[in-house]
């Protein structure tokens, strides 16, 4: 990550605020604090924001709907990290569908929290910001499958749900967002590389080789996945946005 | 006791006991008063054979005595009545009267011909009833009273339409039963398809004001359990927000105190906490499971994803035995959080789990996770589904755990129209079985 990332820590709690910054600062990124939605929008305007840390739970308006807002307004290009109180399925789910790009459960730990930070914005900075097809709570049709983004599952002609374990949901989002991109295995590393800071020490290639098996590929005349000698791998079939979910 | 265990005999429903009971009652009255109709029919016929038999004998031998013996013959035929004739006859050989009918007629006889006539009666047939009353004319010749006692014939059609009122009855009763019952099946099918954490919509008030009354108490008891579970979960999910805020303060804090043997077992003690907030949330919330719906789910792609997140992080998590091609109905996350429990849950005491599946009878599916530990004490198979227990041995801080696991699995399962089964395996270790339908 840039050296002078510029982030903006939304939280009511004046601690909360104040370790995650000087933490933050120490790991050579510049910070900002507000309190509140009012404070936020504030920063916003004045300086030039790279990532906003946003708590969900705030007295006021709450982090859910100022997400939605910022998202609405003239920063939505401004990628989000949401703060959460609560484990659960259905939070995460409204969270990234009000337009946050990742989500942290508290209690996290500051290591957890730069390296998500990095996570967020290597991905949003390595997407033309119209191809981000794989925001959650959607459903993304290529070839015979459609991928549910929010319960991340491949879903088959008939309907029949086929679960794809962290690793396997994060190389095909990057690969149906550069649908026809031919992307290095760098690339492909960087940008699949742990929203749950898990070990990730399998090669990018028995990753693509477990998702060609999942998608049912095959791997010597491959529809989707195709491999170009020397530089890496392509995505080869149109995707299409089947709309927004319920 | 005993009439407890009478009422175990079958019939076992209501309807059908009552069915029963109502009709036997209805045979039985109308048996009795049949019964009572035909007693009647016969003492008024007797009285009236009786009767006639009274004027009519004297009149018969006085007629014989003035006719010749020559002309006595055919005048037979025109004597003769429904239960008796004339023969010009000794009687028969035969035993002594039997009835007391018989010795009824005999004596009435004999007083309607003012005992002029010695008599000798004998009992010829006993089924059916005849005997022969013998006397002489005044001219030396035999004259016998040969009398066959009979109630007047019953009409053919008549065990017909008892047949058919017996039916009628039958169905009656039956009707009758399934009108007062049927609310009560309805109110049971009812019932057994409510799920207390679902706000549905309240109970039919039909069929008659008992089941009514019924139906509103089980509503009302139902809305007051969703709102304990309701407040159960408020709770927790106050207290847990609650004490996340200081726990994520503390351990921001201890990340930015210098490494020491302190600072590392606090840590410790927080992450501990931590769970124990995140477990009981999850606890409270596994019994609200029904938050996605369900999809077919391919159960294979499941249990390799699985496998997979585990082996990506570096745990020893392996699928065993020959895939499926089971496709339930299911809520994937749900399974996904219930099989994760089940493989931390081997993980930590076991060292390593192993995934796998088999078919079962009955159009079921079961997702075995086994490990290599030392199981758990069979009397305690049971009680650690509940929440909070912990065995005796894991107790220390080093194995961690805050019991809530397996119950969190128990409930998930619950939710998923299945069952948790524990078991020690034979070769070591234990083995979890989720029990699901497989469509």
């Amino acid at each position: 990550m840039d050296r002078t990332d510029h982030i903006l820590i939304v939280d009511d709690d004046r601690d909360i605020r104040q370790m995650v910054a000087s933490y933050l600062q120490k790991n050579g990124l510049r910070t900002t604090t507000a309190a509140d939605g009012r404070e936020m929008k504030a920063a916003l305007d004045t300086s030039d924001i790279d990532l906003v840390v946003l708590d969900v739970m705030m007295p006021g308006e709450d982090g859910l709907s100022l997400c939605r807002g910022l998202r609405a307004g003239k920063h939505r290009a401004v990628p989000v990290l949401m703060l959460t109180a609560r484990d659960d399925e259905t939070d995460r789910i409204v969270g990234l569908e009000m337009g946050a790009d990742d989500y942290l459960v508290k209690p996290f730990s500051s290591r957890e929290l730069l390296a998500r930070i990095g996570a967020v914005l290597r991905r949003t900075r390595m997407l033309p910001p119209n191809l981000q097809v794989s925001e959650a709570g959607r459903l993304i049709a290529f070839g015979r499958w459609r991928l549910d983004t929010t319960a991340r599952h491949l879903l088959d002609e008939q309907g029949t749900a086929y679960p794809l374990s962290g690793a396997e949901f994060r190389l095909l989002r990057v690969f149906v967002d550069h649908a026809q991109r031919v992307l290095s295995r760098d690339q492909l590393l960087n940008l699949t590389q742990g929203r749950d800071a898990e070990l990730f020490d399998r090669s990018i290639d028995l990753l693509v080789s477990r998702l060609r098996q999942r998608l049912k590929d095959d791997a010597r005349e491959p529809a989707y996945i195709k491999t170009v000698r020397s530089e890496g791998y392509v995505f080869c079939q149109a995707v299409t946005l089947l709309g927004e979910q319920a | 006791m005993s009439a407890a265990a009478a009422w175990r005999l079958p019939p076992r429903t209501l309807a059908a006991r009552l069915t029963a009971i109502l009709f036997a009652g209805l045979l039985l009255a109308h048996a009795l008063s049949f019964a009572l109709l035909f007693y009647e029919r016969y003492v008024s016929s007797r009285t009236m054979m009786l009767g006639s038999m009274e004027q009519d004998v004297p009149l018969s031998v006085a007629l014989l005595e003035r006719l010749s013996p020559a002309e006595r013959a055919g005048w037979m035929p025109r004597l003769e009545r429904r239960t008796y004739r004339y023969l010009l006859r000794p009687a028969q050989p035969g035993g002594p009267l039997a009835s007391d009918r018989a010795r009824q007629v005999t004596a009435l006889i004999d007083a309607s011909l003012q005992h002029r006539y010695p008599l000798s009666a004998r009992a010829v047939s006993s089924a059916p009833e005849r005997f022969e009353v013998e006397l002489r004319l005044s001219d030396g010749q035999p004259l016998t009273i040969e009398v066959t006692p009979s109630v007047m014939p019953l009409a053919r059609w008549l065990p017909v339409v008892l047949a058919i009122q017996a039916g009628l009855l039958l169905l009656c009763a039956w009707l009758a039963v399934r009108i007062a019952t049927r609310p009560l099946a309805q109110f049971a099918d009812a019932v057994e398809r409510l799920d207390p954490a679902q706000a549905r919509p309240a109970l039919s008030r039909a069929g008659p004001l008992e089941v009514v009354r019924a139906a509103a108490a089980f509503d009302a008891m139902q809305a007051r359990i969703r709102q304990y579970l309701a407040e159960r979960l408020q709770i927790l999910a106050a207290i847990s927000h609650d004490l996340q805020t200081p726990i994520t303060r503390m351990k921001l804090r201890v990340e930015a105190m210098d490494a020491s043997a302190e600072s590392q077992r606090l840590a410790e003690d927080l992450a501990q906490l931590e769970q124990l907030v995140r477990d009981g949330v999850a606890y409270a919330r596994s019994t609200h499971g029904a938050a996605t719906p369900p999809v077919k789910l391919h159960l294979q792609a499941l249990l390799e994803s699985v496998v997979c997140d585990y082996q990506d992080a570096g745990k020893p998590v392996a699928l065993a035995g020959a895939p499926t091609e089971a496709a339930p109905t299911t809520r994937p996350q749900a399974l996904r959080r219930l099989l994760g429990n089940l493989v931390d849950n081997a993980i930590k005491y076991g060292g390593r789990a192993e995934i796998g599946t088999h078919a079962l009878a009955g159009e079921r599916i079961a997702v075995d996770v086994c490990d290599d530990g030392p199981g758990i004490p069979e009397a305690e198979l049971a009680a650690v589904l509940q929440p909070f227990y912990r065995l005796e041995h894991s107790r220390s801080r080093d194995t961690g755990g805050t019991g809530l696991g397996l119950a969190i699995a128990q409930q998930l399962a619950t939710t998923l129209g299945g069952e948790l089964v524990l078991e020690n395996r034979r070769e070591g270790g234990l083995r979890a079985r989720v029990i699901l339908p497989a469509a």
